[in-house]
């Protein structure tokens, strides 16, 4: 799904030069759930970000879906992100003046569907996360789990190949955390790959692999992945890049 | 696509409405005064007879001081009206389609005593070929025949007031109306008509009134009626009435109407002959320099529209320039705050294009609806114009200057836009992203 070799991504201000990504190599495969790990400030978001396209890189090569991104322009990586990419943030980022469905129109909106299209995506990727009901409801009438429920049916909208999770349960509780990462399961069983960026070691044991960042890079030996979730017949314990 | 944009630029304009009613007031108040001043200036510099101004020519010619020029300030220019007697020989010419040379007079009219107590009209001494040349509207009769110049014979035509004044608006054609000592006969009374500006004559106001009688010119003779506009003269005018026409002393309007090229070729020809003969008797000495000026030429010539009119529009669309710079920083503070949203929307797949679209978009609607307010507010400047300066000219917004304004508004949106739009679709959204 995505490969990247010796990948640097350097801060610079007048004074100082922060290395957030260093000589970075990943592989990730297709329908893979991936779990990033990492102290604050070691690279994880930098890492979202650029893979996702939102951000560049200085040096290094990635391929995404076999494809160079390095020398794409704006529209080029903005077409990328509408049609593979979808982006889940920890906190939710609905538009709050738009409704359920006009927040899940959004990324339909720079695709090329008819309305017809787009309003049965719509309705059936609001009952997949179950907020059919909801539909003309705004976000501060909705609870933080129905909120990021909202924003998985968003990323999920245009049917992409990769998710991209940045700490997707952050702001909830528990039990809310517990169903939105059921929910991602079911997404990554259907074949979608996930890459969530989380800090904590339980939901990152429902990842097939988690991977250890530290100052830019990552540590330790990446353990044999397992097989993608939807492959799982009964799924092992987590195994783990350590430190 | 137009229509999301449409319901994303509202919703924005909603979510503080405030600031969006001070955002189009600023626009408004730039687009009332500039539609107002603009509306003046083209009013006052329109065409005031379009559909034959460029057949229409104003004739000039050169009779002035041979030691000393009409105008020391305009090297080149000539006297703005002609003598008597160039005007007679002139029309013996038989190549404009029609020609007429006309002046102003001041004259008192004796209605019967039951009717009204004698007043006093301005009056227009003119050939037939007057109505044939400016084509006033006619409510009753028509032109009197070219035959009755010569006699002349005694007929008038009256405008619509004086009709109304005189016969109560009736159809008045055939009876008569005294005139100084003598009856005219009413050949024709005009509709209500009021060239603006009063291109045949502008001397004495190009916005003044048109004339309320309209008599052949040939009366001046036994009255002995003197313009009652301008006259201008660098010699003696003369001891007598029959000096005074024969003098050079300018005080006519001349004009003539040329269909072709060939046809004003000729005239010119004729003219510059006519100059030439002239030179031999001892007249006209300075360097030849007849002008044929078509009817917006004239009115250049004569500055219809004053400098005052000209300046005010300009300074009012600099106000407008001014006002949508200064929503330059209103507007950008407004969509940097919106910044996390457009984070998500690129992260979503909006490209630059698309995210400077919606915020060029929701600036035009910003410029749609204050150009509204502004056609609105400015509809109340030209009433209080119309009620300040008193000037017989009613100044209205037109279809033209409707579109003006809405193509201003656009204009003044997109000058207030671009650089907001701009800094908005540039924001790097990562950083955004993690902020929301």
């Amino acid at each position: 799904m995505l490969e990247m070799k010796k990948l640097s991504k350097i801060y610079r201000t007048d004074t100082i030069e922060t290395h957030a990504l260093s000589e970075f190599d990943l592989e990730v495969k297709r329908g893979e759930f991936l779990a990033i790990m990492g102290p604050s400030g070691c690279g994880k978001t930098t890492f979202l970000n650029v893979t996702g396209l939102l951000d560049t890189f200085e040096s290094g090569t990635y391929l995404l879906d076999g494809k160079d991104v390095s020398n794409l322009n704006d529209a080029e990586m903005s077409r990328i992100r509408n049609d593979k990419i979808g982006f889940i943030f920890q906190s939710f980022n609905l538009i709050p003046d738009l409704n359920v469905f006009d927040n899940v129109d959004v990324p339909l909106r720079y695709g090329r569907r008819s309305a017809q299209e787009r309003k049965k995506a719509i309705e059936q990727v609001l009952e997949t996360v179950g907020l059919r009901s909801r539909i003309k409801h705004y976000p501060s009438q909705l609870s933080g789990g129905q909120q990021q429920r909202v924003a998985i049916a968003r990323a999920l909208v245009n049917s992409p190949r990769l998710i991209l999770a940045d700490e997707p349960t952050g702001n909830l509780d528990s039990q809310m955390a517990g169903e939105i990462m059921d929910l991602l399961g079911q997404i990554n069983q259907q074949g979608t790959t996930v890459i969530m960026v989380t800090h904590d070691p339980d939901l990152s044991a429902r990842a097939a692999r988690t991977v250890h960042l530290r100052d830019g890079r990552i540590v330790g030996l990446q353990p044999e992945t397992r097989a993608p979730l939807h492959e799982q017949v009964n799924a092992p314990s987590n195994s783990e890049a350590t430190c | 696509m137009l229509s999301y944009l449409l319901r994303m630029a509202v919703k924005s304009l909603k979510r503080n409405p405030i600031l969006s009613a001070l955002i189009v007031c600023g626009i408004g108040l730039g687009i009332a005064v500039s539609t107002t001043f603009i509306t003046t200036y083209h009013l006052m510099s329109s065409n005031p007879i379009p559909h034959k101004s460029d057949s229409l020519y104003y004739v000039e010619m050169d009779n002035w001081d041979p030691a000393r020029g009409w105008n020391d300030d305009k090297p080149g220019a000539v006297p703005n009206q002609i003598t008597y007697r160039d005007m007679i020989e002139i029309m013996k010419s038989n190549i404009p389609t029609h020609q007429g040379g006309s002046f102003k007079g001041s004259l008192y009219v004796y209605p019967p005593a039951q009717v009204a107590r004698p007043f006093k009209v301005v009056a227009r001494m003119c050939f037939s070929d007057f109505f044939a040349l400016f084509d006033p509207p006619f409510q009753y009769g028509s032109i009197w025949p070219r035959s009755a110049d010569k006699g002349p014979e005694q007929v008038i035509v009256l405008d619509y007031e004086t009709n109304q004044k005189l016969f109560g608006g009736q159809d008045s054609v055939g009876k008569t109306v005294r005139v100084e000592d003598r009856d005219f006969v009413v050949a024709g009374v005009l509709k209500p008509w009021q060239p603006q500006p009063k291109y045949y004559d502008p001397h004495n106001g190009a916005f003044e009134k048109a004339e309320q009688i309209y008599l052949p010119f040939e009366f001046l003779r036994p009255w002995e009626l003197h313009s009652a506009g301008n006259t201008s003269g660098w010699k003696n005018f003369g001891e007598n009435f029959k000096e005074y026409l024969a003098s050079e002393a300018v005080w006519i309007q001349m004009w003539v109407q040329l269909d072709s090229q060939k046809q004003k070729e000729a005239y010119r020809d004729f003219l510059n002959a006519y100059v030439n003969g002239q030179k031999k008797l001892g007249r006209m000495l300075r360097p030849t320099n007849n002008k044929l000026l078509p009817v917006m030429e004239w009115l250049k010539e004569e500055q219809v529209v004053p400098e005052e009119a000209t300046s005010l529009m300009l300074i009012s669309l600099l106000f407008l320039v001014v006002c949508a710079l200064n929503l330059i920083g209103i507007l950008l503070g407004k969509f940097l705050a919106r910044a996390p949203e457009i984070g998500v929307r690129r992260a979503l797949g909006a490209s630059k294009r698309a995210i400077f679209l919606q915020h060029i978009f929701e600036c035009e609607v910003v410029g749609i609806l204050g150009g509204a307010l502004g056609v609105l507010l400015s509809l109340l400047g030209l009433r209080a114009i119309n009620t300040l300066f008193e000037i017989n000219f009613r100044f209205h917004l037109d279809v033209k200057m409707v579109a003006a304004a809405a193509g201003l508004a656009l204009v003044a949106g997109l000058i207030a836009g671009l650089y907001p739009a701009w800094r908005i679709c540039s924001i790097q959204p990562a950083v955004y992203l993690k902020e929301q």
